[in-house]
């Protein structure tokens, strides 16, 4: 069996990305996510990883070589954060749109002005709209086992798709956590070769990314709606197998933590739910019934799954760690998307935002001792009479 | 978990990422034919042409072929850009209105 070492974020990717042998990896500096192809060069300098390591000359060159790359059959990664991510935005829908199954890791950074390092999600959810499988991990063995099974769920024949690999810069790229190393042989058989379909190929030239007609538009956007679609099966399954072969168990796309008994939950992606998590036990201490949801897919988003866990609960506070200025509700990102997701349910929850770690600020305990004693005075008065909190600048 | 999926009628599916299957690199595809775009069609003058190949070469769309050992124009794909003209060094093509031609593409009434 495998063995036990202790790992940032970055080097849990790094090191999955070895096991996963891909054949191609495109870099260019951005901070956080930067020190993985640190180490991703060693790697292969060291001559134990057998890939082509190029480094472009910018964002938009590393997603294209990656692009071209994945055409012709390669498993490629590549990776970014904060600004370097929307550099690159145009590639985005070419990639999806040609069935590419890129993996890109995007260790969260605030998007400027001004040049702040701190992990704040929206330089990710800014691409949420174009096509890529999307998630975040929690802590680098989350990070490890993600990087795995978006490969699977992305190369898997249905799907094709390709992958935004997220976690929080710094609280979770440069913070190390026990990460267990499975053996290459588990690995394998998770993981088989990617095989494509219509490759790149000298011998039976093919063209890729043709100029359609308008009245051809309809059916591929349909074609990749289902491929999307066809992700929800491919992450369950992989989940399954995954669990079957490296003894660890996922929930596919919804975490709960003690939410057994709960009237409010706090609804969250990423680092954070770390802290939630503690904030959740000294809140039961002192008798207030709060749980926790995470959620560890954005794309696909799983409707029906949110429908069934969050209209158990009176009142749901959506920690955001992102800003959509002038978004519907006035808040963050998630909460429509979670209110969407509730509104054909007959038994629904209040549901307020809280705007919180913007900029790459810690949320603190007593932050979500906040949050909680809000949710809590609105499962009480049964209205909300604000939709949006701002964490730090209310009383 | 309910299926979002959309049933796509089979006769509307398309190659998956609308990959186009060309039998070898100087083949013709189905799928986009572009003559119909044309407002100004080349017309190589076969008396003044030197066959040397420029306007092959520069053809974007590989809308130039050697047809009766003399160069000649691919109607169904040339888009009439005009670079074929630009770069002839003779002068031995011209660029005449589509309405010219009785079967001009702007007077088809279906686009091939």
């Amino acid at each position: 069996m495998g063995t036990k070492k202790f790992l940032t974020g970055l080097g849990a990717t790094a090191t999955a990305v070895k096991m996963a042998d891909v054949d191609v990896i495109t870099s260019f500096p951005i901070r956080p996510y930067t020190g993985v192809m640190m180490i991703l060069s060693q790697m292969v300098a060291n001559g134990e990883l057998d890939a082509e390591f190029i480094h472009a000359d910018g964002e938009h060159a590393q997603l294209s070589i990656c692009h071209g790359a994945s055409a012709a059959g390669a498993r490629t990664f590549t990776g970014s954060s904060g600004v370097g991510v929307t550099y690159a935005f145009e590639t985005y829908s070419p990639i999806s749109g040609g069935r590419c199954p890129v993996q890109m890791l995007i260790a969260d950074r605030t998007l400027d002005p001004p040049g702040d390092f701190g992990s704040e999600h929206t330089d990710a959810l800014g691409c949420r709209d174009q096509g890529w499988i999307m998630g975040w991990a929690e802590t680098p063995q989350e990070v490890f086992d993600n990087t795995l099974i978006y490969y699977r769920v992305g190369e898997d024949p249905r799907v094709r798709l390709p992958q935004f690999n997220c976690h929080d810069g710094y609280f979770v790229s440069h913070i190390p956590g026990e990460v267990e190393i499975p053996d290459q042989s588990q690995v394998d058989e998770f993981l088989p070769p990617y095989r494509p379909v219509d490759p790149l190929d000298p011998q039976k030239p093919v063209g890729h990314g043709p100029q359609i007609f308008p009245d051809q538009g309809p059916a591929l956007e349909a074609m990749r709606h289902n491929a999307m679609m066809a992700a929800m099966p491919a992450i369950e399954e992989a989940i399954d197998d995954f669990g079957r072969i490296f003894g660890r168990k996922y929930a596919p796309f919804v975490e709960e933590f003690m939410t057994d008994d709960a009237e409010l939950a706090f609804f969250i992606n990423g680092a954070h739910a770390h802290t939630a998590r503690y904030a959740i036990k000294h809140l039961r201490e002192r008798g207030i019934k709060v749980g926790l949801v995470k959620i560890r897919f954005i794309r696909p988003w799983p409707t029906d799954l949110l429908q069934e866990s969050l209209s158990r609960f009176k009142a749901v506070g959506v920690v955001e760690t992102n800003s959509s200025f002038g978004i519907a509700r006035g808040g963050g990102i998630l909460a429509p998307e979670v209110c969407g997701s509730l509104y054909d349910v007959p038994q629904r929850p209040l549901i307020a935002s809280f705007m919180g770690g913007l900029g790459g600020e810690p949320i603190t305990l007593k932050e979500f001792d906040f949050i909680a004693g809000k949710l809590k005075k609105i499962a009480e008065s049964g209205k909300i009479e604000k939709p949006v909190y701002w964490l730090g600048f209310e009383e | 978990m309910k299926s979002h999926e959309v049933k796509i009628a089979k006769e509307k599916l398309l190659p998956e990422a609308g990959i186009v299957k060309a039998p070898s690199p100087n083949g013709e595809q189905e799928t986009m034919i572009t003559g119909c775009w044309r407002v100004l069609r080349p017309v190589i003058d076969r008396e003044k042409c030197t066959m040397c190949r420029s306007c092959w070469i520069f053809c974007p769309d590989q809308a130039i072929e050697i047809a009766e050992e003399k160069m000649a124009v691919k109607l169904k794909y040339c888009k009439g850009c005009g670079i074929c003209a630009e770069v002839c060094p003779v002068g031995a093509i011209e660029r005449v209105p589509e309405l010219d031609f009785e079967d001009g593409v702007v007077r088809l009434e279906k686009l091939f």
